[in-house]
């Protein structure tokens, strides 16, 4: 987690109103309907449970009251008695397994769902949101915010066990002594008081910690990235004593809160369970000094008091759990409403790319409204053609590609495949059929086979291969242990960055695409990779529509037609040679790499 | 147990602390036997009626008086003890820090940053736990157990209580079965987290290629297999660990059966009181808590033991950068010797580099190229010290490398590396970061001549404009710019730039190395590259394959060898002529 994020948190948790507070509740709520099975049964055990709980002490009452004060109670009744407090324990036990069991699956389901859907709301996204969220708050929402949820039901549960366990506390104590367990109720109070004093206190302090700690941790993680600067330039020891005062101000804080959580929760339990105590014992000689009052009677009132307070320090340990559950709540309800959806296909739409021509017709595009990024772009490819997208950093060629590919929705104007509006091609259709090649190769953790085929498993072990050696990534292939199955670590790391191209050239290739995308890579390959890169590149344009971006003006001599785009308009089109001959802005550019090499 | 002796440096240096705190839990258990016995007082009282307003006061005023005592006690105890253990976290993450800053690249190389940040985290908070909830649970289950055994034994019978006492042995054999059980459960659970993990970062930053391929749906099948898996490996845990408290309670409901038979048969046979019997029950409720809270005992001191030895087995690692007692403190300045017999990395056994020798006058500069992996880095490495174990020497000025000061050594050298990172502050200062006190206009130098002062000009809030993680990420050939203008900025003798242009185009490149030609009239330059153009101008240049130098000279020289360096600077310019025919033709 990242300072920045986590100050955007602080304010986020300030700023929830109850009513949002109560809206993330619901919205929660909504996805433990899923498994109401589970929580109820759970529930049904609580409440099992209480009522055994009340059920025990006064067996032990009844059998003090009306068996010990005889002296002709014989062995067998003693007998008879324990055994049937013994079933009782072993069902108390069975119906705190179910109870435990049953609430934990229902929570872990709960979240697995909301995680399940939270990945599935991830792929309706458009690139936009990709684009402007960084991945580690992405994985975060997805996994981290989902656990926390796990304890937050938890603390539902430990509440709703309390209150089912207060109330029939309750009503033994009332059934026991009226007024005496009034006077214990009105323990509650003080007790509301107190929480809320506790929740006033260690609110700002609770805050302060995570944030702190965040902080401590974001400092460390990146020292360790950039161990090697910090080593070079000699800043270790500024380094640590950066670290040192983040740490400082966090032990200080942590003290705080050890004060307000001392001062505030578990002793303040047993302090009103053994004034309670007090007054019902008071209650009780006061009473028998006028009338008759059983021993079991006050032995059965005081553990029910037990069973009322109880309850109540487990809810203290849990509260904290509240206000993180609420936060990790609200920013996966925020992840939920995200709108930055991907653009949509018209509906029941299932034209077919056959023969691959594109055209952009009038198409204007911009990703903050007001600031256009493409400009009336027109152009027709035909199939089979190539056509190069030329210019600055900025001027508009990605964006070409990422409206054509469907990552952003366009303005204005039309899209056209084959002549029909993009709009028509189903989403399968279109990624079938358009294939793109993106500047940096990214692979999966698995083996190379898995990487080249990705999920399609219609994809025969032989077509992978015949992809392969199309490319001419087979021969790299062949020298690894393992061949087609030689494994992939974490982002393909162990492979170079040409011989990640290469995969990633046959996946493209292996869908056999009508059209082909080339976002050509700037980075820096050695020239012997680099030559098998350009030879597989060929070899893979040939009998495709491509549409190039080019960084290199020498790689794109022979294309049919070359685009050169400023400020979000084509200012020059035309091939090579007609736009030398120009003496144009193509010209100027041209002239200018030739000087560099 | 023994990660209690493992920690008990710290018990020793908090001894007060721990002992304060263990006297008041004590305390506190005193104070707790006095209510059931109280209560019991009162019980007998009311059962022969003789219940007065002198008997019922006083024996309020002690439930009044443990009561108040008993809250100021578990308050001290409460800060005593885990004031203690957040003591012991913070110096545990103090040492880590400090040791991570010294250590060097073999260390690096083997430990993950992932891994190291869950070292500092996740470990950290297990061994806290220890000295915090730990000794509490410890202390505090032995305490009250004891004393509730004590006061059973003493209030009411020794003989009872001994035979109340022994379905509670059980217990042992519980926590042993059951504990193991669940430690396997739980990291089998924490395994499957953590593909769960790995499984969406992967999605989340491979999501281009995911999308145009159009691999959505299989991409979500995918993740929701994991998270079945995740289901079937957290469902047995939470099995296991909802056996916990059901088998305790029936452990416990064997003793209350014991209780029930002897207890009221001694009742019944008039050798014991009704008062005293609810004494005892309600004592025996008392031990329920220790008995569940030993359970939870074994599983901290179990996940402390392991996370204390993880910490000490990175903090027994030695680095190999450490300082010999006379090194010298000058400032390394002079002609560079480099030679080399043999090298090889310490985790590998075959050469990296074998006879490289190459000679370097100050103010000159040298050019490494070479394919890739053919050891140009490794040269880099000796020079800047990552290794100082090999055959041979390095000679700066007058003297071997590794008799200088590493500190004062690395203080000259300005090294730009091929990966660049930015760390999370302003721009300035990541320019500045090796000499935090430079002022603005050392710093505009320094943009200016990494060609990067226009740049800046167009950020939002120019020099102040926040980069790195959180704030506006920069193109990678930006942050390559940043990284020379902060090697500028230290002002080195010698300057490394490893590779440090590729996302750079070659006339910006050559714009900068004039620049730094020019700012720089004495410093010595080292440039490795994979493109030709950029070591075009050096003084000498190695061209370095398996380990060792295949050719060596001048651009022009090496030209006419037409070797490595021949070949590849025609494959790399043949685009270029092609051009420059067609642009005669134009």
């Amino acid at each position: 987690m990242t300072v920045a994020k986590e100050k955007a948190n602080k304010t986020e948790v300030q700023s929830l109103t109850r009513k949002q507070q109560v809206t993330i509740l619901k919205r929660l709520f909504h996805y433990a309907k899923f498994f109401k099975v589970q929580f109820f049964t759970a529930i049904v055990f609580a409440i099992l449970l209480s009522i055994i709980n009340v059920l025990l002490p006064r067996m032990l009452q009844y059998y003090m009251d009306h068996f010990l004060v005889h002296q002709s109670t014989g062995v067998r009744v003693v007998l008879i008695f324990a055994t049937v407090y013994f079933i009782g324990t072993i069902i108390k036990a069975i119906v705190q397994f179910v109870q435990n069991f049953a609430f934990s699956m229902g929570a872990e389901r709960t979240l697995e769902k909301i995680r399940s859907s939270l990945f599935h709301k991830l792929h309706t996204l458009g690139m936009e949101y990709f684009d402007k969220t960084p991945e580690g708050s992405i994985v975060s929402r997805v996994t981290n915010d989902t656990k926390t949820l796990y304890d937050f039901w938890n603390l539902f549960l430990t509440i709703l066990v309390a209150a089912f366990a207060m109330v029939s506390a309750f009503i033994a104590m009332f059934s026991v002594s009226k007024v005496l367990a009034l006077a214990t109720a009105a323990f509650i109070f003080a007790l509301y008081f107190v929480v809320w004093l506790y929740q006033h206190l260690s609110s700002k302090i609770y805050q302060k910690l995570r944030e702190y700690l965040s902080q401590i941790n974001t400092k460390l993680n990146e020292s360790l990235m950039g161990i090697s600067i910090i080593q070079q330039f000699g800043q270790q020891r500024r380094m640590t004593k950066e670290f040192e005062e983040k740490n400082r101000a966090y032990f200080g804080m942590r003290n705080k809160m050890i004060n307000v959580n001392s001062f505030l929760l578990y002793p303040t339990i047993s302090l009103m369970f053994t004034l309670a105590e007090l007054v019902s014992l008071s209650g009780f000689g006061i009473q028998s000094m006028n009338t008759v009052v059983a021993a079991g009677v006050i032995y059965a009132f005081i553990s029910y008091q037990q069973n009322f307070f109880n309850p109540l320090s487990d809810v203290m340990n849990y509260m904290s759990y509240f206000q993180d559950g609420l936060v990790a709540g609200y920013r996966i309800m925020k992840l939920f409403d995200d709108q930055t959806l991907a653009p949509r296909q018209h509906p029941g739409a299932q034209a077919k790319v056959t023969a691959g021509k594109i055209e952009f017709q009038h198409v204007t595009f911009s990703y903050v409204p007001g600031q256009p990024i493409l400009k009336d772009i027109s152009f027709v490819v035909q199939p089979g053609e190539t056509v190069a997208l030329v210019g600055h950093t900025g001027s508009g060629k990605s964006s070409i590609i990422n409206v054509l590919l469907r990552f952003y929705e366009f303005g204005e104007g039309k899209i056209l495949i084959d002549d029909q509006d993009i709009r028509d091609f189903s989403m399968k259709e279109l990624r079938q059929k358009l294939g793109l090649v993106v500047q940096e190769p990214y692979l999966f953790y698995g083996d190379i086979t898995k990487n080249i085929r990705m999920y399609d498993d219609s994809i025969s072990d032989e077509r992978v291969e015949q992809a392969a050696k199309f490319v001419d990534a087979d021969n790299f292939i062949q020298q690894l242990s393992g061949k087609y199955h030689a494994k992939v670590v974490e982002r393909g790391s162990s492979f170079s960055t040409g011989q990640r191209q290469l995969i990633s050239f046959a996946r493209t290739i292996v869908k056999d695409p009508k059209v082909l995308i080339l976002d050509e890579a700037t980075a820096n390959i050695d020239p012997q990779t680099e030559q098998t890169i350009t030879r597989g590149l060929t070899k893979m344009r040939s009998d495709r529509t491509t549409i190039a971006i080019a960084h290199r003006l020498s790689t794109i001599q022979d294309a049919d037609q070359i685009l050169v785009l400023n400020k979000g308009k084509i200012v020059e089109r035309g091939n090579h040679d007609e736009l030398i001959r120009n003496k144009g802005m193509y010209y100027e550019l041209y002239q200018l790499q030739s000087m560099d090499q | 147990m023994g990660i209690f002796t493992r920690l008990s440096w710290f018990f020793k240096r908090r001894w007060r602390q721990y002992l304060s705190g263990v006297f008041a839990l004590l305390l506190v258990a005193i104070c707790n036997i006095v209510p059931p016995k109280i209560v019991g007082n009162v019980v007998d009282a009311v059962d022969q009626k003789s219940v007065s307003g002198v008997f019922l006061l006083s024996n309020m005023a002690v439930l009044l008086f443990v009561a108040i005592a008993g809250y100021l006690l578990r308050f001290a105890w409460q800060k005593m003890i885990y004031g203690s253990s957040f003591v012991l976290e913070r110096e545990l993450r103090s040492r880590l820090f400090v040791h991570f800053m010294k250590m060097d690249t073999t260390f690096y190389k083997k430990w993950r940053t992932g891994d190291l940040m869950a070292h500092a985290t996740n470990d950290i908070d297990a061994v806290r736990e220890v000295a915090g909830q730990g000794v509490l649970t410890l202390a505090d289950s032995l305490i009250t157990g004891l004393s509730m055994i004590v006061a059973m034994g003493m209030f009411v019978s020794w003989k009872l209580t001994l035979i109340a006492v022994i379905p509670l042995l059980l217990l042992a054999v519980m926590a042993n079965v059951l504990g193991n059980k669940i430690h396997d459960a739980f990291l089998r659970s924490q395994g499957e987290f953590s593909n769960i993990n790995n499984k969406t970062q992967e999605s989340v930053v491979g999501i281009k290629v995911l999308k145009a391929l159009g691999q959505e749906a299989e991409d979500e099948a995918d993740f929701d297999a994991y998270v079945d898996d995740n289901i079937a490996a957290n469902k047995r845990s939470y099995r296991l660990d909802a056996m916990f408290n059901p088998l305790t309670t029936l452990i416990m409901g064997l003793s209350y059966v014991v209780t029930i038979i002897f207890g009221g048969l001694a009742v019944i046979r008039q050798s014991m009181t009704i008062g005293q019997l609810v004494s005892f029950i309600t004592y025996l409720a008392e031990l329920t808590w220790p008995m569940f809270a030993i359970g939870s005992l074994f599983n901290i001191l179990e996940r402390g033991a392991a996370s204390y030895d993880r910490i000490m087995e990175l903090l027994d690692e030695k680095s190999s950068l450490v300082q010999t007692p006379n090194a010298l403190k000058k400032i390394p300045d002079g002609n560079i010797d480099f030679n080399i017999a043999g090298f090889h990395y310490p985790d590998d056994e075959s050469k990296a580099l074998i006879g490289v020798h190459f000679k370097l006058l100050e103010g000159q500069t040298l050019g490494i190229v070479g394919p890739t992996g053919g050891g140009k880095s490794t040269i880099i490495s000796l020079l800047m010290r990552d290794f100082d174990h090999y055959s041979g020497q390095i000679i700066v000025g007058k003297n071997d490398v590794r008799k200088y000061d590493l500190h004062a050594y690395l203080d000259k050298i300005g090294y730009v590396p091929q990966t660049n990172f930015l760390f999370s502050t302003n721009i300035r200062d990541n320019i500045r970061f090796a000499n935090i006190d430079a002022s603005q206009s050392q710093v505009e130098e320094a943009s200016e001549i990494a060609d990067l002062a226009a740049d800046i000009e167009n950020m939002p809030d120019k020099y102040d404009t926040e980069v790195g993680e959180l704030g506006v990420s920069l193109s990678g050939g930006q942050k390559q710019r940043v990284a020379i203008a902060r090697a500028i900025l230290s002002d080195p003798k010698l300057l490394i730039l490893d590779d440090s242009l590729s996302a750079v185009d070659a006339k910006t490149e050559r714009n900068i190395e004039q620049r730094i030609a020019q700012k720089r009239q004495n410093g010595t330059t080292i440039i490795a590259a994979s493109r030709l153009s950029s070591v075009e101008h050096a003084d000498q240049i190695i061209v370095v394959d398996n380990g060792t130098i295949i050719e060596h000279g001048t651009h022009q020289q090496l030209l006419s060898q037409n070797g490595w360096y021949a070949d590849t600077f025609n494959l790399q310019a043949k685009s270029a002529e092609i051009e420059g025919r067609l642009n005669d033709r134009g």
